[in-house]
């Protein structure tokens, strides 16, 4: 009995010494003619469509980026990891990209609280990170570092554009409806935040705050009804929205407000919808490929169709711009160093395929536009689903914030 | 009639709630057990019928046959799903500590969800109402969608029939004696082990029935299995595990008083549901209708 | 259990094994890499979950399913403590297990009440009530957002000396909660899981005595939670869901619930198959279902029941009559012959 204790502490003694070793990462090699980017996003649960889609969009921007040589001479390599929608995942992700693989950057995650923990990870490092999903105004105000680019509407941008847009229709009385978490409350009190400064002077009927995931509306809709709102703003979104309209169209609540009615109508949720989704609704979208009439747009969603068989979500638009971003401020600093990367971008302008983006040195966001329009009354024969009519997308500076509010709100 | 449309809102919640949580509390019932994969078989109900049906519906006499169909086919696969998963898993766990039974149920979610990702990916998908249900009637001045409608008067048949199945029929009541004393059962000359299959496979069809009828008024992606799972126990806690007039009556506190939260308490709304349940088992342990525990 | 020498995983050489892996640790710190360390320092911070979940499950046959209730407030009093007020982390730090035994104790008496699957719905639903607080208080705790920032000190944000740190602040934790089971309370309520009537028939009070493990149990947690903070930076809503409070039951059932240090075993193996699964297949889920289930089919006494086979009779017996009154709701169950 004493001879097999010994042997199984000698066994365990010998394992944990070649463990230790394997785990010291003494025998981690280095490639010289590639370069890692890293991706942690969500690939399962209830935002895999996004983080999905978004992916596509990074991967094609890469494998053109390599078909024309690379960067700086190297080939580029992505590292994919789901990140769970949990931000301890996404830290661990972070950090093993960095520590293990060695990336020159990362393309952020889909969850704005995701975003927010890898943030300050990722600046420890001196490793820049884009994000191009997650949009809270936070990232580049409460939590900013150096090393954060934001190309995507904001949350502070997106309900400034409703409202520049819902102002020119006159409507007094409103009810909103939005998600009861950050989100939700935010892009509501900055929708009313834009029409007051923009000049309206509005009255709130009511305002309702169902749960994230809400799976039941039946007791939010007659609520909104019986206050007759001229006008109905909400912050819901993919999976709630899709639940939300099919339910509401029980009461025949689009009918009865004339189609007053703005939310964040994406793609995907379109697409899901199909015939069910409302007409004449307002809609916003970070990044239609079939509104943005530029060149590199066209050549984009053509070679996105060829190889996925679908058109590119704005995820995916928005996933290639962050690639061409980070590659554009490698060309701009000769470098790969996080450091000089990032103080290249800091106030540059690059060239997208959503045209130049300008990366303001005050909060690294982009002045990228939003777009709003009301549904089209047919399915559009050639994309399969509804697009946007009479396209609004105000100016950039119109609807962000001003160096001075962001940089109040910075840490020092 | 703004408060009367409530009051059906509040119904259409309840009937939604019950039909779900209806097959959890009989497989609680009769079997002991507490299936965290409840949730994963409602979901694959919503998920055949969105397969079957689609959003692509044309002509309507069509869509509707096609509709019929699969919300009988729908639940039936789940059915042969829960049967195997109850012969392979379960059978021999029986006599085990709960504790690895929980376990078991557990670990058949996460593969129940993974599986679910590789067969229908992450995209969300929808599944038209049929032109028969759609629109709403209007019932003393109240709003009611024809399908919410439709939705309860399914609740009630599911609620009769199980009544009547464990009530008055020879088959109900070797089911309650299988909880009560099952080595007495099988000295009768009961296959009990047999019996246990029928009821988790009955259990799985309720389950695949709600996800079937409930799937068209939601979107249906991979998270829908979870999101449904914990309201339902609540609401079978609630009434007391094993009895499904007790998760009936759950279902109607939770139904209604989500309705009246909305109206009147509009913050505290997604919290009541636990602190109705924390003060029902304060009061009552064993939930409203619950056998008390030894 | 504490005679023989050959039992090294039986609690006789616990103090011995937590020495032993306290220097072997501490000296490893020296050559890991920093990913290693990082994923150390969950494990450690997660095993001490787990054990001292353990002591309610396995020691007092009381199955909580809201043990993240207290692990998530621990790293929230943190965060919180930090953001709004600025007082200093030590501060914090220290406070955490207080709070978490306050907590407790008010959950405790409520959710003790009711017994056995009432009670851990009972603690599940207090669990979601905390979640949904956290959620929807966003004035407060930002909302699902969570709080992410320089909440640790500088000096144990470096990875080796967090690691160092957490690795400390555990064994010391994981030490007082061994002697907790040795002591005549630890013993009295392995008594009680034992046989209740029996404790109660002579005088012992069984309600009192649970509470106590329950707020040990909570203060613990609540520290482990703590350290999740100096692991991670960040305290956000995920941490008090009930897929939270089931992780420390994974870790416990999968290391083997009749062992003091089993936890431990199950949160390294836990850590290793959440962190290296994500990086080969999305489908981790049902690769980590399929585990489980391997698990709880054919290894039900845990990765330590089945390198300890010259005791695994004895083990299942004891585990079985645990866990036959954890469990059992009445007399007869189905299929309770055997």
């Amino acid at each position: 009995m004493n001879i097999s204790y010994r042997c199984k502490i000698g066994i365990s003694l010998i394992a944990s010494l070649g463990l230790a070793l394997f785990m010291s990462g003494a025998w981690a090699a280095s490639y010289s003619g590639v370069v890692k980017v890293g991706l942690s996003t969500s690939l399962s649960g209830a935002a895999a469509s996004l983080g999905q889609s978004g992916k596509k969009g990074i991967e094609l921007a890469i494998a053109e980026l390599n078909a024309k040589g690379g960067l700086l001479g190297k080939q580029v390599k992505l590292v994919s990891v789901d990140d769970q929608l949990s931000p301890a995942t996404g830290v661990t992700n972070v950090r093993n990209f960095i520590l293990e693989d060695n990336v020159a950057a990362i393309f952020g995650p889909v969850s704005s609280s995701v975003a927010a923990a890898e943030e300050g990870i990722a600046a420890q490092y001196h490793v820049p990170i884009f994000f191009f999903i997650s949009n809270d105004v936070d990232l580049t105000t409460k939590h900013f570092t150096k090393y954060a680019f934001q190309v995507v509407p904001n949350t502070y941008m997106e309900p400034h554009a409703v409202a520049a847009y819902m102002i020119k229709k006159g409507w007094s009385r409103y009810d909103t409806i939005s998600p009861n978490y950050s989100f939700g409350r935010s892009t509501v009190k900055q929708f009313l935040a834009g029409m007051k400064k923009y000049g309206a002077n509005i009255n709130i009927v009511g305002q309702q705050w169902p749960k994230l995931g809400e799976s039941d509306y039946t007791n939010y809709i007659p609520a909104i009804l019986s206050k007759h709102p001229d006008a109905v703003f909400s912050g819901l979104y993919g999976g709630d929205l899709i639940t939300f309209t099919k339910q509401a169209k029980g009461f025949d609540f689009f009918k009865k407000i004339h189609n007053n009615f703005y939310a964040l109508f994406t793609m995907g949720a379109l697409k899901a919808l199909g015939k069910d989704a409302p007409v004449g609704v307002i809609a916003a979208n970070r990044a239609p490929f079939y509104a943005i009439h530029t060149p590199g747009m066209s050549l984009f969603s053509t070679a996105y169709h060829n190889k996925y068989g679908e058109w590119p979500s704005s995820w995916a638009v928005m996933g290639y711009t962050a690639v061409q971003t980070w590659s554009q401020g490698v060309e701009k600093a000769h470098s790969l160093a996080g450091n000089k990367v990032s103080a290249a971008l800091s106030g540059a302008t690059v060239k997208t395929i959503r045209g130049p983006i300008y990366l303001r040195a005050c909060d690294h966001q982009g002045d990228v536009r939003e777009y709003v329009g009301t549904l089209s009354q047919k399915i559009n024969p050639k994309y399969g689903f509804r697009v946007m009519d009479h396209v609004y997308a105000p100016n950039p500076k119109k609807i962000m914030m001003t160096c001075a509010q962001t940089l109040a709100m910075q840490p020092h | 009639m703004y408060g009367l449309t409530q009051l059906f809102s509040g119904l259409t919640t309840a009937a939604l709630l019950f039909l779900v949580a209806a097959g959890l509390t009989m497989i609680f019932g009769g079997l002991r057990i507490i299936n965290v994969a409840h949730g994963s078989f409602y979901m694959y109900g919503a998920f055949i019928v969105s397969s079957l049906v689609g959003t692509a519906l044309t002509s309507s006499a069509h869509a509707t046959a096609l509709f019929w169909t699969a919300l009988i086919v729908a639940p039936l696969v789940v059915a042969a799903l829960g049967a195997l998963t109850e012969y392979l898993v379960l059978r021999p766990l029986y006599g085990r500590e709960h504790l690895l039974q929980l376990l078991a149920t557990f670990a058949l979610f996460y593969i129940f969800t993974g599986v679910s990702l590789l067969f229908w990916g992450g995209q969300y998908r929808s599944i038209s109402i049929p032109p028969m249900l759609q629109g709403h009637l209007t019932v003393l001045g109240a709003t009611l969608p024809v399908y919410n409608g439709f939705i309860m008067l399914i609740a009630v048949a599911v609620g009769l029939f199980m009544w009547w199945l464990l009530q008055r029929t020879p088959l109900g009541w070797r089911i309650r004696a299988a909880v009560e004393d099952p080595e007495m059962l099988a000295a009768m000359g009961t296959n009990v082990r047999g019996l246990f299959t029928g009821v988790f496979t009955l259990g799985t069809f309720l389950a695949g029935l709600a996800g079937a009828i409930v799937g068209p008024t939601q979107s249906v992606t991979t998270g829908l299995g979870a999101q449904i799972l914990v309201s339902a126990f609540i609401v079978a806690v609630i009434g007391g595990l094993g009895s499904v007039a007790g998760a009936a009556i759950g279902a109607i506190i939770i139904g209604l008083s989500q309705a009246a939260g909305v109206l009147w308490a509009p913050q505290f709304e997604s919290a009541f549901i636990y602190v109705a349940m924390i003060l029902v088992l304060a009061i009552r342990p064993s939930g409203l209708l619950g056998v008390p525990e030894q | 259990m504490m005679d023989g020498r050959g039992k090294i995983f039986t609690h006789g050489a616990v103090p011995l094994s937590l020495a032993s892996a306290l220097v072997v640790f501490a000296i490893l710190g020296f050559v890991l890499s920093p990913r290693w360390l990082f994923f150390f320092q969950g494990v450690f911070e997660l095993g001490l979950f787990a054990v001292a979940t353990n002591l309610l499950i396995g020691y007092g046959g009381l199955v909580s399913f809201g043990q993240a209730s207290f692990y998530g407030l621990g790293a929230y009093v943190v965060a919180l403590g930090w953001l709004h007020y600025k007082i200093p982390f030590w501060i914090l730090f220290l406070l955490a297990p207080v709070f978490g035994a306050v907590t407790a104790l008010l959950v405790g008496m409520l959710a003790l009440r009711a017994r056995q699957l009432y009670f851990a719905l009972l603690t599940l639903a207090f669990s979601q009530l905390f979640f949904t607080i956290a959620h929807q208080w966003y004035h407060f705790t930002e909302g699902s957002n969570g709080v992410f920032g320089a909440m640790v000190p500088r000096i144990l944000t470096a990875p080796q000396h967090g690691y160092w740190f957490i690795l400390g602040v555990s064994v010391i934790a994981i030490f007082l909660l061994w002697l907790v089971t040795i002591s005549p309370f630890g013993l009295t309520l392995q008594a009680i899981r034992e046989n209740r009537k029996k404790a109660e028939a002579i005088g012992i009070n069984v309600y009192r005595h649970q509470l106590y493990a329950f707020v040990i149990a909570g203060a613990f947690s609540a520290l482990a939670g703590a350290l999740f903070v100096v692991h991670d930076q960040s305290a956000y809503p995920a941490l008090l869901d009930w897929i939270k409070s089931g992780e420390p039951i994974l870790m416990i059932m999968i290391g083997g619930i009749g062992f003091f240090l089993g936890p431990l075993v199950g949160a390294v193996i836990f850590q290793f198959a959440h962190n290296f699964l994500i990086e080969y297949t999305h489908v981790w889920e049902l690769v980590l279902g399929l585990i489980l289930l391997v698990i709880v089919l054919f290894a039900p006494d845990g990765l330590l029941g089945l390198l300890d086979s010259r005791h695994r009779g004895e083990v299942r017996e004891k585990m079985h009559s645990r866990l036959k009154r954890v469990f059992a709701f009445r007399n007869n169950r189905p299929g309770s012959k055997r």
